[in-house]
């Protein structure tokens, strides 16, 4: 059978190059045009050049159904992952092949804007994360019950309390329903009851068969809710298979505080 | 350093007896073809014209938040879009018509600058605010994925908007003054049609080069206004040497401010102008689609 997501030789450099530094400005550039060749024929460019490989020759395949966790500590690169599964970063080397709808959820609310009321929020921040308007009509009352904010929907979500506004945002999450769902550490909010919640509503997507990949520092919600684990280290793959195991070797390389 | 890592880790793909266990489920046929692939590459132009078509929905979406946050915010709300064009028409009117005597067309000045502002500041306020479009979202374009034309494109359709409501005054300020309208009136959408592409174009272009140099945000202001006074704004054309024309017309924004005005008042067409500002219009948009879909996939790193 042919796994829904294949990652290939996936790698990712970000270059503190002066070319591509954020700060660089028009000047720096029209100085740099002159100077260039100069430099390019002495060699200092090469040292002047910081390379960052933010994740190297990362392979693996996701199966349909399957729910996928990613562990690892902050920095080893699983939010550089997810962003190229999403989309939204480019790799610098290697390929993904997705077959079929993903959706990703890397923080909840985007595009929330405070002066819409709370109905108005929906459909908005639906549409970013990749709704059809019609879809989010016939879901809106489910929306809406979820998140508990019935009385409020013609409030502007700038009143709301942060809890009501973690809630909206959520719900609004929960009902995106992609054959692949990409979660980034989303859970990490709210109450103890709002993230059973979650964790419900997790379980019910993968129930379903929809492929879920998700990057969490819980360790408990990877063992409950996946099938399967990966760990990544500095940028690389450094795991991948039972959960039990991968987060053994996860807590194995903490203790050691080992950088593989 | 690459290939070196390939070497020592290997290929980490192990099947598990989980995974098979897994997908023994009853799964819907998957795809011949992937449905996203992703590549170090550029997608080619048309793949982004196409994902900008399929996030229409997104579009209108913005374009309505847009708007309905400015309205909901200023208590003046549609007022504001008319008093613009309608202040500075007045006191262009005070200094240029009643004072200077700058000849207009056999228009009275005040609606012959209306006429020229109005599209004029649809598209400098397009172009001042779309190139902010790319950076000024930064956090959206960090978390979510959709085809980032859509940026600029929002920010135009919300400025044309605007335009429209401006529009009216216009229409208000010609039975005011008893000017006829005659059949000229049909190409009007055309060139309505004509600075709306450009604005887009410049835009696109701008937004992908600010995001890169924020230097941009400071040239950008004093650039539109060498380019209000290079164009036929506050002045007719016909204050333009003879033997300058043929250079002046090179700016498309005189071409369309001209047929704008030619339009509405039944003034007589000048087709050199207007076709060169057609040509200049459209090679502008498509450099600037092509050069914005070349840079967006570094602009995520860079913002």
């Amino acid at each position: 059978m042919r796994p829904i997501i294949e990652v290939r030789n996936l790698s990712k450099c970000y270059s503190f190059d002066k070319r591509v530094m954020a700060h660089l400005n028009l000047r720096e550039a029209i100085v740099k045009a002159f100077k260039s060749p100069v430099e390019r024929l002495s060699g200092r460019m090469a040292v002047r050049d910081m390379k960052f490989w933010a994740l190297q020759d990362i392979s693996f395949e996701v199966e349909q159904g399957e729910v996928l966790g990613i562990v690892g500590r902050n920095g080893a690169g699983k939010s550089t992952l997810l962003k190229i599964l999403s989309r939204i970063v480019k790799p610098t080397i290697g390929e993904v092949d997705i077959y079929g709808r993903a959706g990703s959820l890397l923080e909840i609310g985007t595009g929330f804007h405070p002066e819409l009321t709370g109905s108005e929020n929906v459909f908005l921040n639906g549409t970013i994360i990749g709704m059809k308007r019609e879809e989010i009509k016939n879901k809106f009352d489910e929306i809406v019950a979820f998140a508990g904010v019935e009385q409020f929907l013609d409030v502007p979500i700038k009143y709301y309390s942060s809890g009501m506004y973690l809630r909206l945002a959520f719900a609004v999450a929960a009902h995106l329903e992609p054959d692949i769902l990409i979660l980034d550490e989303v859970m990490a909010v709210g109450d103890a009851a709002f993230q059973q919640k979650c964790q419900m509503k997790m379980k019910e997507i993968s129930s379903e068969g929809r492929t879920v990949i998700f990057v969490s520092h819980d360790l408990m919600s990877v063992k409950n809710l996946c099938s399967r684990a990966l760990l990544i280290e500095s940028g690389k793959l450094q795991k991948m298979g039972d959960v039990e195991s991968v987060i053994s070797t996860y807590l194995l390389n903490i203790s050691r505080g080992a950088v593989v | 350093m690459i290939n070196e890592q390939a070497s020592t880790i290997g290929t980490p793909l192990q099947e598990d007896s989980l995974v098979k266990a897994n997908s023994s489920r009853l799964h819907p046929i998957l795809p011949d073809e992937p449905a996203i692939k992703i590549r170090p590459e550029s997608a080619p132009v048309s793949t982004n014209l196409h994902d900008v078509w399929a996030h229409r929905e997104l579009l209108y979406f913005l374009i309505w938040r847009d708007l309905k946050v400015r309205y909901k915010q200023a208590i003046l709300g549609v007022a504001w879009m008319i008093l613009q064009p309608l202040m500075m028409a007045l006191v262009f009117a005070v200094f240029m018509g009643k004072l200077a005597h700058v000849p207009s067309d056999g228009v009275p000045y005040a609606v012959f600058a209306y006429a020229g502002l109005l599209p004029w500041l649809f598209f400098s306020n397009s172009v001042a605010s779309g190139s902010h479009s790319v950076a000024g979202n930064s956090y959206v374009i960090a978390k979510t994925y959709f085809p980032l034309l859509v940026l600029p494109i929002t920010v135009v359709g919300v400025r044309l908007v605007d335009f429209l409501i401006a529009f009216s005054v216009l229409v208000g300020l010609m039975v005011y003054y008893g000017i006829h309208v005659t059949w000229n009136i049909l190409v009007l959408p055309v060139f309505i049609a004509e600075i709306t592409l450009l604005a887009l174009a410049i835009s696109i272009w701008f937004s992908a080069l600010h995001a890169r140099y924020r230097d941009v945000g400071a040239v950008l202001p004093v650039l539109l206004q060498l380019w209000m006074f290079l164009s036929p704004i506050i002045y007719s054309v016909n204050l333009v040497p003879q033997n300058w024309r043929l250079l002046y017309s090179l700016n498309p924004v005189s071409g369309i401010i001209e047929g704008f005005r030619a339009s509405l008042f039944g003034l007589k067409f000048n087709w050199t102008s207007f076709c060169i500002s057609v040509v200049i219009t459209l090679a502008t948009l498509v450099y600037a689609v092509y050069d914005f879909c070349r840079k967006q996939d570094t602009l995520v790193d860079v913002i």
